[in-house]
């Protein structure tokens, strides 16, 4: 196993709040993520799986991963603002994004609401100490943005059930441990009734799992089959025929909450953008011209706006209020400015001089990614299409009728 | 209700405010000055010396949302500044102006020069942007680059143009100023000047959100009542589409406000929240304008009232002068990357 050298956490970091908390973490973070890690470094590359297993775990040590879940299950049972407070400080920094996002950010807190106290003990503090990693099984190639016509099918005898069927797009899970299916109990005609969710190892007789090569050149999603997978009822999450319900529940506060530091590094972004253009002659002028300084501007705003959506719903979620489809508006918010964002990059970086400054070649490796990671951006968890339709139907509640 | 204790929230400002909002259709400026004031609308963020109640800037947006919503045609967001930019130094104009006895309004656009004499100064030049002026007792109008004078409307040497403008409930006026003197403690210095233009932006964005808010409710009350091919229009998903974009514009510019009027906010904050008012607001009042079909093009449907509104707001504020120098100062403030790590 890989050993990243970090210091250990802050002692008695359980002791602090606000200010403090965020000092702790940021001097944690800055202390610690190894140069090589970070996207805007010239001694920037990627880190191998190794690598990110060990970096995570370390940030799990020091107080940042699990940080709203109970400490009986390994997590650090903070409060939602303190969840931000760290989110905004990881954001800050150009940090590879986790491997383990679905384990933390999706199975974690599915198992957390619907789970039983062993599968609590069992999987939890697993996902933290990054000893599982998780993928989604969700979509399939005949229920993307339909979720609920979903085929993949399980059937149950005694203690075991049987999984028949194929997953797609599903990222991460050439390197995962457990696969979260959604899959079908009853008839296709149930549509979102009928829905169950399993823990499904991946190692597990009968799965096989195929990469698909990307846009961006990397494998980074899969197809995953399952022939006939035994999966034991005590890795059933939550009772047969919930499932759909766990799940919206789950991802209303998910779409909220999860993924909380992009805003702040969006602007990580755009500040490396700017210091990149400084560093060259000719973008440091046209950087200064009235057109980019509006252009610019717009992508400020645009990141304020989204911030502004983000600490908001922290506030309504922390006074108790439903979240309900409120998360639409972020990730639809987000994902459009990234896009509009990662366009500009490449604009104002083909402009640079020759020869290349050393700050704009890391600049234009970095951004050059995010332009094509960013297409993605508007498809997965739920297309803009989808999106707009949630607020129509949940939030502004359009009749459809006649 | 009126407006007079501790411990009120937001909900019952708007209320309030928009009752007496209502109350105002058919009101004299002065008038409604008057009720309002009544209400204690005019004083929300004014001292308890001259007659405020003394609250953040947080309890005004709800006011001006309300005036926003209900087509105002008075210059409130003026007077609730103006009664807290003037407490100190012109206490007595103060009080006249969160009473409702003296109208006063404010010059958004141009500077004047000034020359000391004495215990008088002399002011020369061209303002605009000055809502209700030809009504009004007194203006606030810029000073070269620094401070601002008040100045009497029926000062020798005042010529107030004809109205102009896309507002039609608020008319603007420009205002030319030859040899105008004043007495030199209407002068307020630069500081008073900046607080009063960065909370403008945060009000003229309470003020869009109101305007929006209507707007977007009629988009929607129109797409499920009109019937076409059979169904309301509703039924269908561009309609649906563009009123998700509208929400996700109106609650951009509702969360975009609460931030920048909370403990962490500054300057950036509240420029951002009236940016995005602007940009949002024009999309949601010319959509649903869209929304309408010809009807929106009709002068009886309110909707384009709101939107000559919210783009004289727009303007008044200068916000594609704000959004420059929003970049600029941003870009400035970002040092050139060493060739290590790029973004500290
Ligand atoms: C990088 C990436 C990673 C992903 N990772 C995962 C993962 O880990 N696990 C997982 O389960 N899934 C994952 N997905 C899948 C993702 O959730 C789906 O791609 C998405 O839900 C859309 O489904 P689809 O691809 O089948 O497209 P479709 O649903 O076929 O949609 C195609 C187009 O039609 C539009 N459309 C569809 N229905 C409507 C409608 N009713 N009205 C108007 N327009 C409509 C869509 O918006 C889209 O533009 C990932 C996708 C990407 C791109």
């Amino acid at each position: 196993m890989t050993v990243i050298e970090t210091e250990p956490p802050v002692a008695a970091t359980g002791d602090l709040s606000g200010e403090a908390y965020r000092v702790a973490m940021r001097r944690w973070l800055r202390a610690n993520l190894p140069a090589s890690f970070r996207s805007d470094s010239a001694a920037f590359s990627p880190p191998t799986l190794p690598q990110s297993i060990a970096w995570e775990a370390a940030m799990y040590r020091a107080g940042l991963a699990g940080i709203i879940w109970p400490q009986a299950y390994g997590g650090h049972g903070r409060t939602l603002r303190e969840h931000l407070i760290a989110n905004q400080e990881i954001g800050a920094l150009a940090m590879p994004e986790s491997v383990n996002s679905i384990g933390k950010e999706l199975a974690g807190p599915i198992i957390l609401a619907v789970g039983t106290e062993e599968q609590k003990r069992r999987f939890l503090p697993a996902i933290l100490e990054m000893r599982d990693i998780w993928c989604q099984g969700f979509s399939e190639p005949e229920a993307g943005s339909d979720l609920a016509g979903l085929r993949t099918r399980a059937t149950r005898s005694g203690d075991i059930w049987r999984i028949n069927g194929q997953k797609i797009w599903t990222s991460g899970a050439y390197r995962a441990q457990r696969c979260l299916v959604l899959a079908r109990t009853g008839p296709l005609e149930d549509r979102h009734r009928g829905l169950a969710m399993f823990a499904v190892r991946l190692d597990a007789k009968g799965v096989r799992v195929r990469p698909i090569k990307s846009i961006d050149g990397r494998e980074s999603f899969c197809e995953v089959f399952f022939d006939d997978v035994e999966v034991l009822q005590s890795d059933a999450l939550g009772a047969p025929d919930e499932g759909w319900a766990a799940a919206i529940r789950v991802l209303e506060i998910e779409r909220a909450t999860n993924r909380m530091y992009r805003a702040w590094r969006f602007e990580n972004e755009l500040r490396h953008l700017i210091a990149a253009c400084k560093s060259d002659p000719v973008l440091a002028q046209l950087v200064a011209e009235r057109h980019y300084e509006v252009r610019l501007g717009e992508v400020v705003v645009d990141i304020e706006v989204l911030k502004a959506h983000v600490e908001t719903a922290v506030d309504a979620l922390v006074n108790g209020d439903r979240i309900g489809a409120r998360g639409s508006l972020a990730k639809l918010h987000w994902s459009e400015a990234h896009q509009r964002f990662a366009a500009l990059t490449l604009e104002l970086l083909a402009q640079a001089s020759l020869p290349l400054q050393p700050a704009v070649q890391v600049a234009r490796r970095r951004f050059e990614a995010i332009y094509l990671q960013a297409r993605a951006e508007t498809i997965y968890a739920g297309t803009t299409e989808i999106q707009l339709g949630i607020i129509a139907d949940r939030i502004l509640q359009l009749s459809k009728g006649k | 209700m009126t407006l007079t204790g501790e411990g009120l929230q937001p909900s019952e400002f708007a209320v309030t405010a928009a009752r007496a909002v209502a109350d105002c259709a058919d009101l004299s400026l002065r008038e409604q000055a008057r009720h309002l004031a009544n209400d204690g609308l005019l004083g929300v963020i004014a001292a308890h010396d001259v007659g405020g109640l003394d609250l953040p800037l947080a309890l005004a947006v709800p006011v001006v949302a309300a005036a926003g919503a209900g087509l105002l045609g008075f210059p409130l967001m003026e007077a609730l500044l103006l009664g807290r930019a003037l407490q100190e130094s012109l206490p007595r104009t103060a009080e006249a102006v969160v009473s409702g006895e003296m109208l006063a309004t404010i010059a958004w656009q141009g500077s004047v020069s000034a020359a000391r004499e004495g215990d008088s100064v002399v002011l020369n030049g061209w303002v605009a942007r000055a809502a209700c002026t030809r009504e009004a007792d007194c203006l606030l109008v810029r000073i070269g680059t620094s401070g601002a004078a008040l100045v009497s409307t029926n000062s020798n040497g005042i010529v107030v143009e004809d109205a102009a403008g896309l507002d039609l409930a608020v008319p603007e006026h420009a205002v030319r100023m030859e040899g105008v003197t004043i007495p030199a403690a209407n002068i307020l210095p630069e500081n008073t000047w900046s607080v009063l233009c960065s909370d403008a932006n945060v009000l003229r964005a309470a003020a869009i959100l109101g305007s929006a808010e209507t707007c977007l409710t009629l988009a929607q009350e129109h797409a499920s009542t009109r019937r076409q091919f059979g169904r309301a229009l509703s039924y269908n998903q561009a309609i649906r589409h563009a009123l998700a974009r509208q929400k996700l514009g109106l609650e951009g510019i509702r969360h975009a406000i609460t931030r920048s009027v909370g403990d962490e906010a500054g300057a950036l904050q509240r420029d951002a929240a009236f940016l995005a008012a602007g940009v949002y607001g024009s999309a949601i009042s010319e959509g649903a304008l869209q929304i309408h079909g010809g009807m929106g093009f009709t002068w009886d449907v309110p909707v384009h009232r709101h939107l000559r509104r919210v783009r004289a707001l727009q303007a008044q504020g200068d916000a594609s002068g704000v959004l420059a120098a929003l970049g600029r100062r941003y870009v400035g403030a970002i040092a050139p990357a060493s060739d290590v790590t790029a973004s500290r």
